[in-house]
Order: structure tokens, then sequence, then C-alpha cells
């Protein structure tokens, strides 16, 4: 601890001990006690202890009897458990004040425990010191285990859960000198504590109080999920029978938790190769389960490195059964899959399906979820029905829509059940959407649906006929619509590509004919949300076949360019930003084609720069004119013709409107397009030929001065010279980093310069940069020289300048010095803004 | 039993963070997502790991409803939604979906600031957060699915502020979110009807304040600047982006006219123009004296109050500069203040709060001289002024809209727990329900009672006419009838009806009860006795005495009967149907007591 700190320490701990004085900010304490975690972590608490008196002086003080506030009362609890948690230090501690401060006769049986604060104080206080064997009789000699039993039923959820964290911690703990060998099932043979613990998960193993099982499964979850001791083993062994009783009652009691529980022992290695009928256990309980309950499981077995065959297959009908359900309801045939086809009996799934909109659209949701996280994986089921799988989530948004007829009473009831639920909707698309990336077999047969005429081919179209009735019906919403251009452009990438060509497939291409007149209503949407997501999908579409002649043809037949161009000047900001950048791809790719007009003799392209620039200079959000920068910052790396044709000119204007930008987004971009214009300018400088092998050797300095010239005819340094003491960190962290990068690429010709005549000298720029340092703005710089950048650049010290802006704006502010002086400070000054907050 | 549970994961017993978890009639509702400005690591946002543990969160929770703009309220919610990942609905009100993102984008630059964008949204998922959303209007009732519905009322506090109700059948939730009881400059006072919620959730910030009347403070407030004008000073007000800012512009807009001032105003980072555009378009949610004027002039295009650039900090002369952030955290705020802070002729009026770990909290709580980079001191000479404007409603407000909306319990939330213990106890003693203040993390839970509706069919109500008997909503009574769930519906029918309705054949069920009579004569004596007996006392009731020597009363058949073991002790057999069960059970009392003696 610095002395500064031990000064106001002494003082703080008075304060803090005085009820008469409310701790002002209940973030404070909290950073306090970070600050001393930091502290021990560093060295010995022992030390600290003694060299500062008052820390145990206020830890003394906060037992006697007085009204302090609990929130002192339990950082005082926490705290004594940071120091207690080197041993010797435990030592020191543990005469008198330990047992009480965390034994019955302290907080425990005082007033102060009905605050959860303090409850929770004490348990982080027994969770820190819990680090030694010490702390392990200290534990069962005050009885603190017990105490830690009955809080895992706490009113509040954070004391609740900490006491179940703090079992399983002890647990591990008391265990931990048996790691090394082979315990044995005999209790006996345990530690104290953890036969203490064991037996009190045996007996609210055996409890008929759902929430005491519940509580002894996620402790046992905890456990297997991070310890993987061999004593973990024995401990399963044991309990597992117990774990396999829950299963013979009816309903299954705490069905979450136990799925939770056994599949974090399948997931671990030692216990799920031991012999104790996991996988029979596991295949029980997908039987026992209710179809919702099931689903998880199935899930957290199918994504199993490990496991038996039958098992996984098992669980993979279950997953499917709700949607097997909806193909024969609505009268499809699961197809060939065997999978699908065993799935279609279940009638609890059809009972779960149709006793309530509510529990249909949760178990499908779920289901569709489910095979979502599955889809991807490559331990998924193999084969995969990855048809009927396409046709139970066409069927579905089908249902939703009210576009399917079922013949059946079970596919009439689910279609009253289904109509218009968005909940189905957003799912049914992401998994549709996932189902585009299908690859290994299918994929190779996907090239052949858009080819042959026979089934498959029948379902991708109807997939996008699916998507297009959702695109363009007035019914989707905003989000439903989102997702489905998100699943549409998935299954336009998806589709086969003919080898060395990368456009569109002729029926990806007949598609993409129909979708853009929905794209052109859907860019008029009185809902800016629906204009955004239009936007954003012609983004996509773009960047992907914005070259390729199909593509091109089709979009420049359409509205969509011109409509896109008016949304440039569109009410809302969100989406003139995505009209600027779509116009600024469209325009890479050469299909912003507008007439040429009398007022823009020099073409089409030429009235989207001054267009863009005009958005930069005048709008009046942030979005576009970040847009716009990072458009021009593209335009720039791609040599678009536009800015290809006066580069300096246009670097010179960007940089002049971006440099005076209020959003500091805008003007750290402007930085990013400084550095694509500086790269760009001394590339061609140090290689004439890009193919050449050059040594590094000394630049001779005529030509590097030639090369500076056109960064400092447009004004770039002085943009980089202010930026540097920008208010926003992030932009003076850019400038700091362009310098640098230029001065690494100038550092071998120093010296060999001269100052010239015209314009400012290095004096006054320095003198400039003082100044704006201290705040001052001041009158612009005016053309500077590149000698006088170089020597500027050598003498300022911007190595420094970074690790002074690599600390981060606050870190004056958040030193534990500050914090100190802030509560001391606070002390009498609390009134009426105590608990202002905005 | 069906209850509503309430926890909060933040704003229980403190303020910061609001977000409150609320189950009702098997719906979860987030009712907030606020973050903590005085964090800058994961304790800024609530912890939602108490919700992810119950699987997926968009299948856990059924809708997430955003109060109002301020970042207590709404910062987390990219992260959430974003992150996390939510991908359920979202509802707020449509100026709160339209200025959040502004606040969220000034947040966002402050977290940058100080830690890079390490572990923090984007400004792409702010925008994807609000295409999430689906704005609401006031008093539109919002079908969240087929059971869950809210309902939006105006709450003041801040442009767009709203307090929800939020309904399933016949039980609901309102929640205030921050209100304000009484009307400002812009804003009108918050509102609700009689809705008598099974439980309102209210914000306890000024739980045992009553605020002087702000026409006092805004008298000191203008004074103070005016002082500071006059003397040639320069005056720094840092505020958020929106909100409380505007309405400070206002005042000093109108001061300056009144008074003839010519000292410069600024506001800083263009956000005069966005303040006006908002106002604009949203000019139905302010006070009624702004709709009024804004025909003749919108109160939002200032004359005095000019765009700020960076140069004109350095200009010379007395000015009045509204910079963001609030808290002088960092940025543009922070380097004029600096600037300034050495000249005593100049001042600095903090509007709000201050977290820890800022400059504007050190100032405040009396801090000279500040340590700034490089071991450098800066030392404040210029004047600190404190001056709250925040809009929450304060106790008397409180308890006025606890009486407006008559709820069966209240829940405190949003204030501090000394605090909340007044106003509960306030509250208890005058309204005569239940209070409660959980702390964050803990569960309150209310059992309800709700009540189904059941439809009676018209033959019913015929037949019970027929007898004379109208139905008398202040009388309750009793009705025979069988009762028919289907399709979520209860339909009270005649059982003739629901025989026919569900194609079920009838089969008499009758309960039939032993009487023991110590009677030593033969069967049909204690028969008759029992005959003459009931005859007498059931005047009104039709009494037979059958061939067989059975007794009937309506529906009710006794027969006698020997004991078996006991010769002086007879067995009267009775048995009725379900419609005469309660002269039945009147029967079996009576009998129970003995025949008369007289007639042995």
């Amino acid at each position: 601890m610095d002395p500064e700190c031990s000064q106001l320490l002494p003082a703080l701990c008075a304060v803090l001990a005085d009820p008469r004085q409310p701790v002002a900010d209940d973030t404070c304490l909290e950073k306090l006690l970070d600050w001393f975690k930091t502290i021990t972590k560093a060295g010995s608490s022992l030390l600290l202890l003694q060299e500062n008196p008052c820390l145990v002086e206020l830890l003394c003080h906060v037992l006697k009897p007085q009204d302090l506030s609990s929130r002192v009362l339990s950082f005082s609890l926490r705290l004594a458990g940071v120091f207690a948690a080197q041993e010797d230090c435990f030592q020191y501690l543990q005469g008198e004040l330990l047992p009480r401060l965390f034994g019955e006769p302290g907080p425990l049986g005082g007033a102060a425990w009905t605050a959860p604060s303090v409850r929770s104080g004490w348990i982080q206080g027994l969770r820190s010191l819990a680090q030694h064997p010490s702390a392990l009789h200290f534990l069962a000699d005050c009885g603190a285990v017990d105490t830690i039993f009955s809080l895992q039923g706490d009113s509040s959820l954070f004391v609740a859960s900490a006491a179940g964290q703090l079992l399983v911690h002890i647990l591990g703990l008391s265990m931990q000198g048996l790691a090394e060998g082979h315990p044995s099932l005999q209790a006996g043979d345990w530690p104290v504590c953890a036969q203490k613990i064991v037996g009190h998960i045996e007996e609210s193993l055996h409890s008929t109080a759902v929430p005491q099982i519940t509580q002894a499964l996620n402790v046992l979850t905890t456990t297997f999920g991070h310890c993987h001791d061999p004593w973990t083993q024995v401990l399963w062994v044991r309990l597992s029978p117990l774990v396999g009783s829950l299963l013979e009652k009816d309903p299954v009691p705490a069905a979450h938790s136990l799925v939770d529980l056994l599949l974090s022992v399948a997931r671990s290695p030692g216990l799920s190769s031991s012999s104790c009928g996991l996988w029979e256990t596991l295949a029980q309980t997908l039987n026992h389960l209710s179809p919702t309950q099931a689903g998880p499981l199935a899930l957290g077995i199918l994504k199993l490195q490990d496991c038996p065959q039958v098992l996984r297959a098992q669980a993979f009908v279950i997953l499917l059964q709700p949607l097997a359900c909806v193909l024969k309801a609505t009268g499809q045939d699961p197809g060939p899959s065997d999978v699908l086809d065993s799935a279609t009996g279940d009638s609890l799934t059809v009972d779960a399906l149709l006793s309530s909109k509510a529990a249909c659209v949760g178990l499908l949701c779920r289901t569709l979820a489910h095979l979502e996280l599955l889809q991807p994986l490559p331990q998924r089921p193999c084969p995969w029905p990855q048809e009927p799988l396409l046709g139970a989530a066409v069927t579905l948004l089908q249902l939703c829509r009210g576009s399917a007829s079922p013949a059946s009473d079970v596919g009439r009831h689910l279609c009253a059940l289904l109509l218009g639920c968005v909940r189905v909707q957003r799912a049914a698309l992401d998994f549709l959407g996932t189902l585009s990336q299908e690859t290994g077999p299918w994929k190779g047969r996907v090239g052949s649906f858009f080819m042959s005429v026979s089934g498959p081919q029948e379902l991708v179209t109807e997939v996008f006929a699916v998507l297009l009735e959702y695109l363009r019906s007035p019914d989707s919403s905003p989000t439903v619509l989102k997702k489905a251009f998100q699943a549409t452009f998935r299954w336009l990438l998806s589709s086969p590509k003919t080898p060395g060509c990368c456009d569109l497939e002729p029926h990806a291409l007949l598609v993409l004919r129909e979708l853009l007149p929905v794209l052109q209503k859907r860019l008029c949407s009185p809902c800016w949300e629906v204009r955004d997501s239009g936007l954003e999908f012609l983004t996509q579409m773009t960047r992907h076949w914005g070259g390729q002649a199909g593509f091109r043809h089709a979009l420049l037949a359409s509205e969509v360019p011109k409509l896109t161009e008016q949304l440039l000047r569109d009410p809302e900001s969100y989406v003139r930003a995505s009209a600027v950048t779509v116009m600024g791809q469209l325009s890479s790719q050469g299909l912003h084609v507008t007439p040429v007009s009398p007022e823009h003799p020099g073409g089409q392209q030429k009235s989207l720069l001054v267009e863009l620039l005009h958005i930069l200079s005048t709008d009046s959000e942030g979005f576009p004119r970040r847009a716009v920068m990072q458009v021009f910052t593209q335009w720039l790396r791609d040599h678009h013709a536009d800015v290809a044709g006066d580069t300096e000119q246009f670097m010179a204007r960007v940089l002049q409107v971006a440099s005076q930008d209020l959003d500091w987004e805008v003007r750290a971009q402007g930085l990013e397009l400084a550095l694509v214009f500086l790269e760009q300018t001394l590339g061609q400088f140090h290689s004439h030929c890009p193919y050449a092998v050059t040594p590094p050797v000394a630049a001779p300095a005529g030509p590097l001065a030639q090369a500076l010239q056109p960064l400092c005819r447009v004004r770039l340094f002085e943009f980089a010279f202010r930026a540097l003491f920008d208010c926003d960190r992030p932009v003076a962290q850019k400038s700091c980093d362009l310098l640098l990068f230029l001065r690494a690429k100038t550092a071998s010709s120093s010296g060999s310069l001269q100052e010239s005549r015209s314009g400012p000298d290095v004096a006054s720029v320095e003198a400039a940069l003082q100044r704006w340092q201290a705040g001052d703005q001041g009158q612009p710089l005016g053309d500077l020289e590149p000698e006088v950048v170089l020597a500027v650049l050598r003498s300022v010290d911007l190595e420094g300048l970074r690790g002074a802006l690599a600390e981060g704006s606050d870190h004056m502010e958040k030193s534990p010095q500050s914090l100190l002086q802030d509560m001391l400070a606070t002390v009498g000054v609390l009134g009426e803004n105590e608990a202002d907050c905005y | 039993m069906p209850e509503i549970r309430v926890t909060p994961l933040g704003a229980g017993q403190d303020v910061g963070r609001s977000c409150i978890l609320v189950s009702i009639a098997g719906k979860n509702v987030m009712l907030d997502c606020g973050m903590h400005m005085g964090f800058n690591d994961d304790r800024r946002f609530p912890d939602f790991s108490y919700i992810t543990r119950n699987g997926r969160l968009t299948d856990f929770l059924d809708c997430v409803i955003i109060s109002h703009f301020h970042l207590d309220h709404c910062g987390a919610l990219p992260y959430f939604s974003e992150m996390v990942g939510y991908d359920g609905p979202i509802y707020m009100t449509h100026p709160t979906q339209a200025i959040c993102p502004i606040l969220l984008e000034d947040y966002r630059k402050i977290a940058v600031d100080k830690k890079g964008e390490a572990n923090f949204f984007t400004s792409q998922m702010i925008k994807d957060c609000m295409k999430k959303v689906v704005a609401v209007h006031l008093h539109q009732t919002v079908q969240v699915d087929d059971e869950l519905e809210i309902k939006a009322y105006y709450a003041g506090h801040v442009l767009g502020a709203a307090m929800f109700q939020i309904k399933v059948g016949s039980e609901s939730v309102v929640y205030t979110g921050d209100y304000n009881m009484t009307p400002d400059r812009h804003l009108g006072a918050a509102w609700i009807d009689k809705c008598r919620p099974n439980l309102l959730i209210t914000e306890s910030t000024y739980a045992t304040t009553i605020r002087d009347s702000k026409r006092c403070r805004e008298r000191d407030f203008l004074k103070k600047v005016h002082e500071a004008v006059e003397r040639g000073g320069k005056v720094l007000i840092p505020v958020f982006a929106l909100g409380r800012a505007q309405e400070l512009c206002i005042l000093l807009e109108t001061f300056w006219e009144r008074m003839n001032l010519k000292a410069p105003i600024y506001f800083s980072t263009g956000l005069t123009e966005k303040a006006n555009h908002y106002y604009k378009l949203f000019i139905t949610w302010t006070n009624q004296k702004i709709r009024k004027t804004f025909v003749q002039r919108n109160m939002f295009e200032f004359k005095h109050i000019k765009a700020f650039d960076r140069a004109f900090a350095d200009n010379p002369g007395p000015m009045v500069v509204f910079a963001t952030p609030g808290m002088l955290h960092a940025g543009q705020s922070l380097q004029i203040f600096r600037k300034w802070a050495g000249n005593e002729k100049n001042m600095v009026i903090m509007p709000g709060y201050c977290v820890q770990g800022t400059v504007g909290h050190k100032i405040l709580s009396g801090q000279r001289k500040l340590e700034m980079e490089g071991r450098q001191v800066l030392e404040v000479k210029m004047q600190v002024e404190y001056m709250s404007f925040s809009a929450h409603a304060d106790a008397k407000g409180i308890m006025q809209l606890v009486g407006q909306a008559e709820p069966e319990s209240v829940l405190l939330v949003h204030g501090e727990a000394k605090k909340m213990e007044f106003l509960k106890q306030k509250i208890e003693q005058e309204f005569r329900v239940n209070c409660y203040m959980p702390a964050n993390g803990e569960t309150v839970t209310l059992p309800t009672s709700p009540s189904i509706p059941v439809g009676i069919s018209l033959g019913l109500l015929k037949r019970e006419m027929a007898q004379g008997l109208l139905p008398d909503a202040k009388k309750p009574r009793l009705l025979h009838g069988t009762l028919i769930m289907k399709d979520s519906n209860f339909r009270l029918v005649s059982s003739e009806q629901a025989l026919k309705e569900l194609g079920l054949a009838e089969h008499q069920l009758r309960f039939t009860c032993r009487v023991h009579l110590h009677d030593p004569r033969k069967e049909q004596e204690t028969a008759m006795r029992v005959y003459s007996h009931l005859k007498s006392v059931l005047k009104d009731h039709c009494v037979q005495h059958l061939p067989d020597g059975s007794v009937t009363v309506e529906s009710i058949l006794i027969q006698a009967a020997a004991h078996s073991e006991d010769p002086g002790t007879k067995v009267l057999l009775v048995s009725w149907t379900y419609q005469d069960e309660e002269l039945g059970s009147y029967l079996t009392s009576l009998l129970k007591k003995g025949l008369p003696q007289a007639s042995s």
C-alpha cells in the first residue's frame, strides 16, 4: 500500500465505524474491497494488518451493538474473509475476531441478519476465508456449515445461490487432501465437513420437498462441473442410486435441475466412463420426462462426444417428436428417415402440443432452437433428416400464416393455435436460415435440387415461396421481416454455383427477380425498422453478387437503386446511414446509375460524392456521417474512380470536414482515412514495384519530402497533431498510432532534411501543440512543410503520450487514493443529492 | 395457488440499474433493463445469470418493458438483447425508442473512452436492439400474446416516460418507472386511472422528502447563472444529451429574453437540433403550455442558444455552455472544466447526481485540489453549485398515485432502504394495504385470488327466473348447474344441456346415509312415526308414505330396517339425489336428533 493511502486509511476506518456517517455511494465499498483484494493478492495480509492496525479496529468495532449500516457490516464480513484467506493472517484473527464475526455471537444471531446484504456478506466472507485446512476446522467448529445449509433456501436469490456455491467450494476443499488416492465409499473415512455436506445432500434427495431436492441437485451439478478429481467418482457412485430413485416419482421432482446434473455427470470424463449405469439413467430419464422437459436433455445428450449410439438415437427421436407431429398432422410424409418416422407416434407430445397455445408455442420454439444449435455441430446425428426438417419449418411458417390447409383435426387445431404467432414465426425463420448452411452429403444434393425436377427441388422452391410470402405479407411484423430477409439471404448464398463462376444460379436468379419488387415495396415501408432491414439485405446481396452479371442486370432493371438513393434523405438517421452504406457499395460496383445532369457535368458518380459530402457536412445525426466516412475510406482503399481522379482534393475536403465533426467516431474515422492515404502515398514512395524485394536502406531525403508533400497539402498533419490532444481518448489514440506509424516509416531518413523557409517553423508548431494540449484551440497552422513535420515528429514524445492514453480517461479518478479521498470528502456533505439519480 | 412474484435484480432498496422481474399468471416480464454508472466492469449490468439458469431467455421471458430513456432504466438493454441473447419483444413508448439510441451512444462513448471497446456493445448492436422494439402509444392496450396485455400511462419525469399496466386475465401489476406528480416547464404530471391492480410497483427516490417548489429552485438557478455572467464569468453546465438539459435551456432562453441579456449560451455536440427534432416530433408528450404556445412559436427553437464550437471556450467574456457528459466523466465537459476551473469568476452548475470516480463527484464533495495526469494538480477556484432538477415524485406525490390507482398491495423500488421503511409504514397506515420493499435478489410472493368469469346458459337463467328469483349483483346466491370447461372458457349450464352438449348418458347418483334410532317397535311403525314427524315439520314439502312402507320427501327416500345386532334399534336408510342435497342433509340432521317423544 502506498504511503498516501496508508495515511488516509485510519480516517476512513473511523468514518466507516461511525454509524452517524452514512456511506455516500454504494459502489464505494465494493471498490474499496476490490482494492483490498488486489493488495492481499500481491502481498502479505498479516503485514498489512500489522502496519495498519485501524483495519482490525474496524473489524472489532462493527461487532459492538450499535445502529451500524448493514452495508458496512456486510463489507466488514467480506473484508475479514479476504484477510483470513491467508493462513497466517487467519491464525492472527482467529483468536476472538473470526468466531465473533462468523459464529453465533456475531451478526448471525442479531437483528442485522434480517438484511440480505449482511447474509450475503457473511457467505462471501466465508467463501474468501475457506482456502486452507485451518479454515475447514473453523467452519466445522463454529457451526457455519449448518447455517449455510439453511441459507440455501434463503428468500434472496443471491444469498441462496452463493450458499450453494460455498457448499461446493467447502466440499472440494475438504476433499482436496484425498484427491491423490481413491477415497473409500464409507462416509466415515471422509473429512468432517465433507461428511456433513454429503449427509445433507443425501437427506435432501430423500426429502419430498422439491426446493430441497433442487438445492441438492444444484450443488452436485456444480461440483461435478468444476471438479474432476477421483473422489467425485466415489461420490457419484454413492449418490447415483438416490438420484435414480427420483425418476420413480411421478411427476419427476426438480426435473430441470435433474437434467442439468445428469448432463454435468455425462460431460465429466471420469464419471461418464464409470460403471454406474449413467447411460441407463439417461435413457430412463428421457422416457420419464414430459416432452418440454426432455428437450434440453436430448440436446445435451446429442452434444456429448462419447455416448452410446442407442441413447443418441433415442434422444434424437425425442428432440424431433414435436416437428414429426406437425408433419403428421398436416398430412405430410415424414420422409424416408427412420428417425422421424419413429418419432411420430408419441401421444404425449401431441397432447403437449395441443393442450394450450402457450404450451404449443413454447414446445415448438424450444425444439426449433435446439435443432438450430445442433445443426452446425460435427457430432450431430447422421444421417441428418434435412428434407423433413425443411418440410417441418416450411409447414410451421405456413401454419402461422394460415396458408396451410391441413386435413386432419390435429392439423386444424394446430393451425388455430399457431395462426399469427410471431414467436413461432421468428424461431422457424431462424431455423430455416440455419438449414441453408447444410454441409456434408446433403450439400451435394442441394445442387441437384435446382437442376432436377422432382422431390427436393420442390422443397427448395417451397422454401423460397414461403420466404417470399412472408416478405410480401402486410401482416409480417418488422422483427419477422428482418429474420425473413436474413433467411432469404442465407438461402440465396447457399444456392449452388457453377464451377469457376460465382454468379447466382438460374433458379436463384428467378427468385431474385421476384424478390426485388418485394424489396422495392419494403424500402417504402412506413416503418423505419423495415426500410433499414431492407437496406441491410441489399448491402449483403451487393457485397456478394455486385460483380455478377445476372445480379447486376436484375438490380438495374428494378427501381431499387433509385429508391435507395431517395433514402439518403430519410427522416430516420439509422435508415440514412444504411442508405449511405448501400449507395457507397453500389457506386463501387458501378451499379449507381443516374442520368448525367447539367448541374453535374462530371458524371453520375460525382453527384453521389457531392451528396455524401453534403451529408457529412450537414447531417444532424452521427450515424449517417459515420457511414459516409466508412464509404470514403473504402473508396480510397479500392481506388474508386471518383476518388482516384483527384485524390488530394478529395482528401483535403473530407479531412477538413471530418476534423471539425462533433462526433468522436467521425473524427476517429477521419484519422483512419488519413492512415489509408498515408499508406498509399508512402507505399508508392518506398517501393515503386510491388513485387520488388527491397532491402531496408536509408531513404534519400529528397523523395521523402516529395512523398510527404501531398500529405501536407491535404492538411493531414494539422488534423493529426490537433487530434493528439482530442478530448475523446479514442481519437487521440488513433492519431498517436498514425503518427508513430509515420515516424517508423520515415525514421531511416532522419537528419537529412533541411527546414524550409516558408510556412510555420518547428518552434511555432511545437508551441501550437502545447496550446492544444492546454485545451486552447487557436488559429489554423497553415501549410506545413514536410521537413517541419518530420522534425516535430521526432521532438514529440509520442510513446509517452501513447502510454498515457492507454491508461484510460478515468485512471486518476479510479485510483485507490482518489477513492479514499472521495469517501472521506463526502462525509458530512451528503444532502439532497445522495439518491438523486438522473 | 395463483400468485404474483416480484424479484428485483436491480433497484431493490437502491437507485441505479433498475431491473425487476415479475411473474404473473405464468407470464414472466422484465421491467426495465438499466445499468449502474458507478461501475466499469460487469457489475454495471444486472446479473442476468439468475434468469439464464431457467433455460433459454427468449423462452423464459415473455417480454421486456422499458419505462423511459434514462440509462439506469435502459442502459443494459443492448447488452441483454445482443450479447446475453434475449430475442423476444421489447416494449417502450415512441419517444423512448427514438431517444434511447442517443443516450446509449453517449454511454458507449464514455465506456469506450475509459476502457476501449472490450466487452461492450457496438453501435450496430444498439441499432439491432432498437429494431426489436415494439413502440406503444399512451392508453393503447397492446396484446403481447393471447393472455398478456400491457398499457402505458403518462409518467411525466422525462419525454416519453411511461408507467405500465401488465395484465393477465383479471390479475394485474402496475409499474411506475420514474414519475413526477407535478408538471414542470416542459412536461405534464403523471396520471393513472383507478385500475385497482393487484400490485403497484412504485419508485421511491424521494420517499421521505416533500420537495420545495420547483419555482424556487429555478429562481435560484437563474440567479446564480445571472450573477456569474454579470461579473464576467463563464458558466459550465454538464448535462446528459437529452432530458434535463432541454428543461434548463427553456428556462435560460426565457430568462435571457426577459432580461435582454447578451452573453452567449452554447449547447455542445449539436444537440440543440436533435432536441428540437424530438420535442417537435413528440409535442403531444409535453405539457399543455408548450403545446399551446407551439402554435405561435416552438419553445425548443431557441433564439439565444447556439451550437458550441470548441474554439469558443477561449473567447473572452461571459458565456454559458451546456456540455456532455453530465458527471464530468471525460470528453468535452471535462475539457472545458479544466480550462475554466482556475478562475474564481467562473461557475460550474451540476444539475444532477454524480457517481464516485468522476470529477463531478469530487467537486461536489468539496474537493478543490484535483490530481491530474503526471502529478499535476488542478486547483478548482471556480464556484461549484449543485442544483437538483431531477423530476421524481416526492412522498406526497407517491401517496397521491397510490390513492389514484387503489392497488391491493404496493411494492417499493428505486430508493434507499431507510427512506423506504418510512414510506412503507405510511402507506400501510393510510391505505390499509400491504407494502413490500424487497432487496435485490429477494422475491416477494403475493397470493392472488383470480376471479374467473363464468358464462351462464340462457336456459339455466330462464329456469332460475321462472322460480321468481331475479339475478341481483348485491345478493350472491347458490346456483346449481354443470360447469363446462372448454377452449379456456367456463360455462354453467343445466345438467340436461350438458349431457346433450357432451353427448353423455345420464347416470343417477344418490347420496345415502344411515341414521340409527332407538325404537323397539316394528319397522313399519317406525316408518309411520318418521312420516308423521316430517309431515309436521316440513309443511312446504311434499311428504309421502308409500305403500311399501318407505317415506319420501321430494326425491329423498327413507326406509326403516331392523338392526342386525340390536333389536331395540332401527336403522333409517336415507338417500337423495344431488339436486336435493341441501334438503337431504337437513333431513338427516333432523332425524339424527331423534323422533319426538309425544308420539311414542
